[in-house]
């Protein structure tokens, strides 16, 4: 045969044994693999269950935007994590490619890494739609895609994610249960909201404002939005201090250390702050929690990439996942911050702390993490 | 021939250039040489080969259009909410969104022409106003692209004649030589012959590269300068707008993502550079930025081949860029006269 026929018979067989095989999970009844850590995020999530495969296994992690401390902090744990002992064995191959914020980009790195052969594909996904495509052919290949932290408008693939809304609840409830403890029952409370027309902050947001409309307190609440960065936030928080003089308390949801300098700065006395988990945060929560600042840290892990690839490999040996995955929310409050556990005086305001997930065997942590160079010597 | 090559140098390196980074990618890649990853790379290929031919036009003048990104990002955001329906409905839809982009650039031709603006101050105007446009329809990404249109045009040509069913489902013998064919690049590289090499003939073809190589003399000898501006602009927009109706396409979906519409115009620019067009204007054309385009995707795919620190691939990146643009356009920059390169 001619070379050009022998490609084209080749192609056709190829679409022909994809097509007879048609696979991709099948939907099963629960219980999962692991639930104290695949936990699903409802009642009525379904399960997926891959055919079980061979390992080792040939592991991507297909990052989007790549520039800030989080996205960094969360390749250095995806790379500890590969070569943690626990999974080391498991991984043939493993190799992170961040695209840029780029749809086309990021879909054809997943395409490519289907075409090598790899086994499975973890996600961080610039858009939460437009993925039928490579899902179609990761199903049609047996590939297991997990995005996680920015997931999917789909049921259609695994993923992995902190409940958004549980975090805002709690950082309310916090608050308000603070401000009941010293006797507060009314008064102006300051909202941080982060990056406009966002899933996640609006979620937040709803969750906040409904623990404290739930409340039988007297509550003004002023909303500014601080686009969870520390510089944004800090200049925001100002403003709405020279503005309405003093609060009782400050909710935020990122951009945690400009909350604090902001209050520093202007001489405001210390009140109960929710935040995210920044380094800088539960450093001024430890150093300030006598004088006032009650503080709640809660965050959005980078870890969560590491629970992903936990979950992929758990899929990949044949076990029935939850098709969506709630990951604990690692919370700490005033009253457990410990130097050296979790937070880390010597380490930079930046950081996130929280990178830990006990019940998943997760166990990489700041100062870890910090050392890993990402040499791949 | 090599008067051919003589006259097109930065063309010919940039061809070069590619077949070497391209070749090797396939050596390396463990199914290389295979029509999967052949359909791969081209759909990643078509949104920015796109872009980067409608900034070419505007480059040819001498100008800059710093909207391109931002049309192709109004265009799919357009495409989302047409691309649904009977067969003519979606026919219809796809040239409203052309249409959409081909006005945009009439209007930033216009604005140039006769606001006496420049094109780069213009169109960084322009560009905001379509992202805006694109976010009012757009507000959260969604829409809903025929699934069957989508899957066709992402394939190889026997998937499209699977898809619809014509020429015996894929099998007939007179389309067996073409099966292999990514559709994404007979798109490309048909809207690019069909729509550009003819232009590139009329007199407003030729009076955009007389614009760029000495618009005096252009003037002098009577050429339509306004006509040639703006036509310049509005075969820009509908470039852009051909990119956003295959992203659309391609994603099922539209979405107002204003960092990405930022990330395509700066990386259009690279392509047009990279193709061996001068910024200065006068020299070069679009088929050659299709190649810059290329150039610039294939040093991303050896990312996903080698193993290199996931951090260290943006400086990487940048580096061998530099360098390509550098060894491609090196002779353009020297020149003090474009007509030179033309000896």
């Amino acid at each position: 045969m001619k070379p050009r026929t022998i490609l084209a018979t080749l192609s056709m067989a190829t679409i022909l044994s994809a097509g007879a095989a048609l696979a991709g999970p099948a939907v099963v009844s629960g219980p999962g693999a692991q639930p104290e850590c695949f936990a699903p995020w409802t009642e009525d999530t379904k399960y997926l269950q891959w055919p079980a495969k061979e390992g080792p296994y040939q592991i991507a992690v297909v990052n989007g935007f790549v520039g800030n401390t989080w996205r960094i902090q969360m390749v250095k744990t995806a790379k500890a994590y590969a070569e943690d002992p626990s999974v080391k064995d498991k991984i043939s191959e493993f190799k992170v490619v961040s695209t840029g914020t780029d749809a086309p980009a990021q879909l054809g790195a997943i395409e490519d890494f289907i075409n090598q052969g790899y086994d499975a594909i973890i996600t961080i996904a610039v858009a939460p739609t437009g993925f039928d495509r490579v899902i179609r052919l990761a199903d049609k290949n047996d590939v297991v895609l997990v995005p996680f932290d920015n997931v999917l408008d789909t049921d259609a693939v695994m993923q992995v994610n902190e409940d958004q809304l549980a975090m805002g609840k709690k950082w309310g409830e916090f608050i308000l249960g603070e401000l009941d403890a010293m006797g507060v029952d009314g008064g102006k409370l300051l909202e941080v909201r982060g990056l406009a027309g966002n899933s996640v902050d609006r979620d937040r947001s709803q969750a906040i404002n409904d623990a404290i409309a739930a409340d039988d307190g007297n509550w003004e609440v002023i909303s500014v939005v601080g686009n969870w960065d520390d510089g944004t936030t800090q200049k925001v928080v100002a403003d709405a201090i020279a503005v309405h003089g003093q609060f009782d308390a400050v909710i935020g949801q990122g951009g945690s250390n400009g909350i604090v300098q902001a209050l520093k700065d202007a001489g405001h006395p210390w009140v109960p702050v929710a935040g995210e988990s920044e380094n800088g945060f539960r450093k001024a929560i430890a150093e300030y929690s006598d004088e006032g600042l009650k503080g709640i840290s809660i965050g959005q892990s980078p870890g969560l990439v590491a629970v992903a690839m936990k979950a992929a490999i758990s899929a990949l040996e044949g076990n029935p996942m939850p098709q969506l995955i709630s990951v604990p929310l690692p919370v700490a409050t005033y009253k457990d911050l410990a130097d050296g556990q979790n937070f880390w005086s010597e380490l930079p305001d930046n950081f996130f702390t929280v990178n830990e997930f006990p019940p998943c065997g997760v166990n990489i942590s700041g100062p870890a993490i910090m050392a890993e160079t990402g040499d791949d010597s | 021939m090599t008067r051919w090559i003589a006259q097109n140098r930065g063309f010919a390196a940039a061809l070069v250039l590619f077949a070497a980074l391209y070749f090797s990618y396939h050596l390396m890649h463990p199914r290389g040489f295979s029509t999967a990853v052949l359909v791969q790379n081209a759909n990643e290929l078509v949104a920015i080969g796109f872009v980067a031919m409608a900034q070419t036009v505007p480059v040819l003048l001498g100008g800059l259009d710093l909207s391109v990104g931002a049309v192709m990002t109004l265009a799919a955001c357009v495409a989302s909410w047409l691309l649904d329906g009977t067969p003519a409905q979606i026919a219809l839809g796809m040239i409203a969104t052309l249409a959409v982009g081909a006005g945009f650039g009439l209007m930033n031709g216009l604005i140039v022409v006769y606001g006496r603006l420049q094109p780069i101050i213009a169109t960084l105007a322009t560009g905001a106003i379509a992202i805006g446009l694109a976010l009012l329809i757009r507000p959260n990404p969604g829409g809903n692209v025929d699934g069957d249109l989508n899957w066709a045009l992402t394939n190889s040509v026997y998937d499209f004649a699977e898809t619809y069913g014509f020429a015996r489902g894929g099998d007939a013998a007179w389309l067996q030589p073409f099966v292999n064919i990514p559709v994404p690049l007979i798109l490309l590289f048909g809207t690019a012959c069909l729509v550009w090499l003819p232009f590139k003939r009329t007199v407003t073809g030729r009076t955009i590269y007389a614009i760029g190589s000495a618009e005096g003399a252009a003037y002098a000898s009577g050429l339509p300068i306004d006509r040639a501006r703006i036509a310049a602009f509005t075969l820009a927009g509908f470039f852009a707008a051909c990119g956003g109706l295959y992203l659309a396409i391609q994603t099922s979906t539209g979405n107002a993502d204003v960092v990405q519409a930022g990330a395509y115009t700066l990386n259009s620019i690279a392509a047009v550079v990279l193709g061996g067009t001068a910024l200065l204007g006068g020299t070069g054309g679009v088929i050659a930025s299709i190649l810059g385009a290329m150039i610039l995707r294939a040093v991303s795919f050896y990312f996903r081949i080698l193993d290199i620190d996931p951090l260290l691939q943006p400086l990487i990146e940048g580096i061998v860029l530099l360098t390509a643009v550098s060894a491609v356009a090196f002779r353009t920059f020297g020149v003090k006269n474009q007509l030179e390169l033309f000896r």
